[in-house]
């Protein structure tokens, strides 16, 4: 039996403009992800499980951004945050028919289940007004499991570089994908990155240059390390090409950081929406 | 079509979609090529000739093999509908949209003064249920707008939206006659060119004034293949109706014969338990026959019990002893049948 929050089960916030690109790309990404709800922020948090190949996501959108008016109440006051499940797809299709909609309202309501109601009035054809509502099916996650679904820390990477166009990378994974199942990412400090593919049969490199490194945090690490020297991790190919496939518009930052045979890190940033995307070492 | 054979006026056949349809795609080159397109049948072969005159003297001929069929006659008086809505295809187009494709029925929800499209899923009951949507549409929307009882009326989704799409080829208005839920509705397209009649059944409203086995199927909540699902209820409580509209009938792959049903069902109404269990045991039977991965349920011998009562039922068709699911299916569309071209008449 599903742990339902206590009796205030938290109330409306309303949208102006809503960009239903995030929950496409978050769609994408994940099939089931939570939701939390927090007075300044939105995250859609994917955490790492067995079930999504170790895999974690973590994606941060600041309420004022996106919402005209917010209210929420949370279990607590202490811990004023709500934490949901959902099915991904779900929300995205609700939001795209919000696409040229005068009005958005979502709400957390509980008729006959915990749902998430999506309330879209339309400017139809005809100039009149159309009300269409979805009610998404949620699960109030219990406080006792918020604290495997906080921010993960990021270790120091042994590697920061700027990554490539990501179509022209997501292309090249699609073709790769073909002859093996694992890639290898490595990257050096003089913005030079490959991604490879071994078989017994065939050896394939794609070489990217001059990408830029970001500045790195710690002088003494990145002066101490040979600027040539590939970090590599090696990864699941699948993992890789369902992060790219999400990205249908090129971020405005994207950064990767590698730990040597433990982690690969994809930080983007899409105007004010912030991704995080773990993939680990394939063991 | 004209007929070479001059006895006959109406030749009643169908063909393969499969064999038809490549011969019009490409509607862009024979708008380009094709100055004359002659259709004719050849009824000694069973052929339907179709011949495009091509320019630069080319001549291109289709010969398309038929099967003789009886067409099913729908009987269906759409102006005794106390209901009727007249609506751009595109609003309706619009409204589609929001509902997935993995459902199954939608509702169609009237009163005077609101017009409801929604899913006809229960309510969600868990977190992979689907998402329940609704979508109102107020009445200054529609072109004509008469509604004489409150209804609410659950009918195919996917037919809905294969109606849609043919009907935004013709730009007309559909027509949308319908009553109470468990009676047939009717969506009307009528253009200059052609009169097109889409009857559907709906959804009776609960499984014990289901008059008809298949709406025991739909009541159940059991997987079940699309066929079942638009069934032909449509068959069990009309009048006659002119056999020149175009009728397209809603693709069950098995198809009670008119009179057996009707008979059927007032021996249901008796209460009978043994029948109850035989139409249940029946309904099981069809979905086993059309979905290929299931298991009929249900022992032989109950099997063979709800097929013998059918074959009592309708006295003149002993043959169908033989082949249990043929008497299910007396006209369908299904390749599966067995096909020796000739279906008898009901």
């Amino acid at each position: 039996m599903p742990h339902w929050a206590p009796v205030n089960l938290p109330a409306a916030f309303l949208l102006h403009s809503i960009t239903p690109g995030v929950s496409n790309m978050i769609a994408k990404l994940a099939k089931t992800c939570t939701l939390r709800i927090s007075p300044d922020k939105l995250n859609f948090i994917l955490s790492d499980k067995v079930a999504n190949g170790g895999v974690s996501m973590w994606c941060e959108l600041e309420q004022e951004n996106f919402f005209s008016e917010f209210q929420m109440e949370g279990v607590s006051a202490e811990n004023n945050e709500i934490y949901l499940e959902l099915t991904s797809e779900n929300l995205s299709r609700a939001l795209k028919t919000a696409q040229n909609a005068r009005a958005l309202k979502i709400k957390l309501t509980n008729k006959h289940f915990p749902c998430l109601t999506v309330s879209i009035e339309l400017l139809s054809v005809s100039n009149s007004s159309r009300v269409v509502t979805h009610d998404i099916p949620i699960r109030v996650i219990p406080r006792k499991l918020w604290k495997d679904l906080q921010e993960p820390t990021v270790p120091d990477a042994d590697v920061s570089i700027y990554l490539p166009v990501l179509k022209t990378m997501k292309s090249i994974v699609e073709k790769m994908k073909n002859i093996s199942n694992h890639l290898i990412i490595e990257a050096n400090l003089n913005g030079e990155l490959n991604l490879k593919i071994e078989t017994e049969l065939v050896c394939v490199t794609t070489h990217f240059k001059d990408l830029g490194n970001p500045p790195s945090a710690s002088e003494d690490a990145s002066q101490a390390r040979n600027p040539e020297q590939m970090a590599e991790v090696r990864i699941d190919i699948r993992r890789l090409l369902q992060f790219l496939a999400g990205q249908q518009v090129n971020p405005t930052k994207a950064v990767c950081n590698i730990m040597s045979n433990k982690i690969v890190h994809f930080d983007l940033l899409h105007e004010d929406v912030s991704l995080q995307y773990f993939i680990p070492a394939f063991s | 079509m004209s007929d070479n054979d001059s006895t006959s006026s109406n030749l009643n056949c169908k063909l393969g979609m499969k064999s038809i349809l490549p011969i019009f795609r490409c509607l862009n080159s024979l708008e380009r090529n094709v100055e004359k397109c002659k259709i004719f049948t050849r009824s000694d072969k069973c052929k339907v000739v179709i011949e495009f005159f091509c320019r630069h003297g080319i001549r291109r001929t289709h010969n398309v093999c038929f099967q003789e069929s009886q067409p099913l006659q729908v009987i269906f008086e759409k102006s005794m509908c106390s209901n009727t809505l007249v609506i751009q295809p595109r609003v309706l187009a619009e409204a589609i949209v929001l509902f997935t494709s993995s459902q199954e029925e939608v509702t169609l929800a009237v009163t005077p003064l609101s017009v409801c499209l929604k899913s006809s899923s229960d309510e969600p009951v868990d977190l992979t249920s689907s998402v329940y949507s609704e979508m109102f549409v107020g009445p200054d929307e529609f072109d004509f707008f008469q509604i004489g009882v409150d209804s609410e009326i659950t009918f195919c989704f996917k037919e809905l939206k294969g109606i849609l799409t043919f009907s935004e080829a013709t730009h007309a208005p559909i027509a949308i006659h319908f009553d109470f839920p468990g009676k047939p509705m009717a969506l009307s397209i009528d253009d200059m060119l052609l009169e097109a009649n889409f009857i559907l059944a709906t959804l009776a409203d609960e499984p014990s004034r289901a008059s008809s086995p298949q709406s025991l199927c739909l009541s159940q909540k059991q997987k079940r293949s699309e066929p079942l699902s638009s069934n032909s209820e449509a068959g069990k409580n009309v009048t006659s109706k002119a056999p020149e509209c175009i009728l397209r009938k809603v693709a069950p792959k098995r198809l009670y014969p008119k009179e057996t049903l009707t008979d059927v069902s007032a021996l249901e109404n008796c209460g009978s338990p043994i029948m109850k269990r035989a139409n249940g045991d029946r309904s099981e039977v069809s979905e086993s026959s059309v979905s290929d991965t299931e298991e009929v349920p249900g022992s032989p011998y109950l099997r063979k019990f709800s097929c013998m009562f059918f074959g009592a039922v309708s006295s003149d068709q002993q043959e169908r002893f033989n082949h249990p699911f043929d008497s299910l299916a007396t006209a369908s569309d299904s390749e599966e049948d067995m096909n020796d071209g000739s279906f008898s008449t009901f």
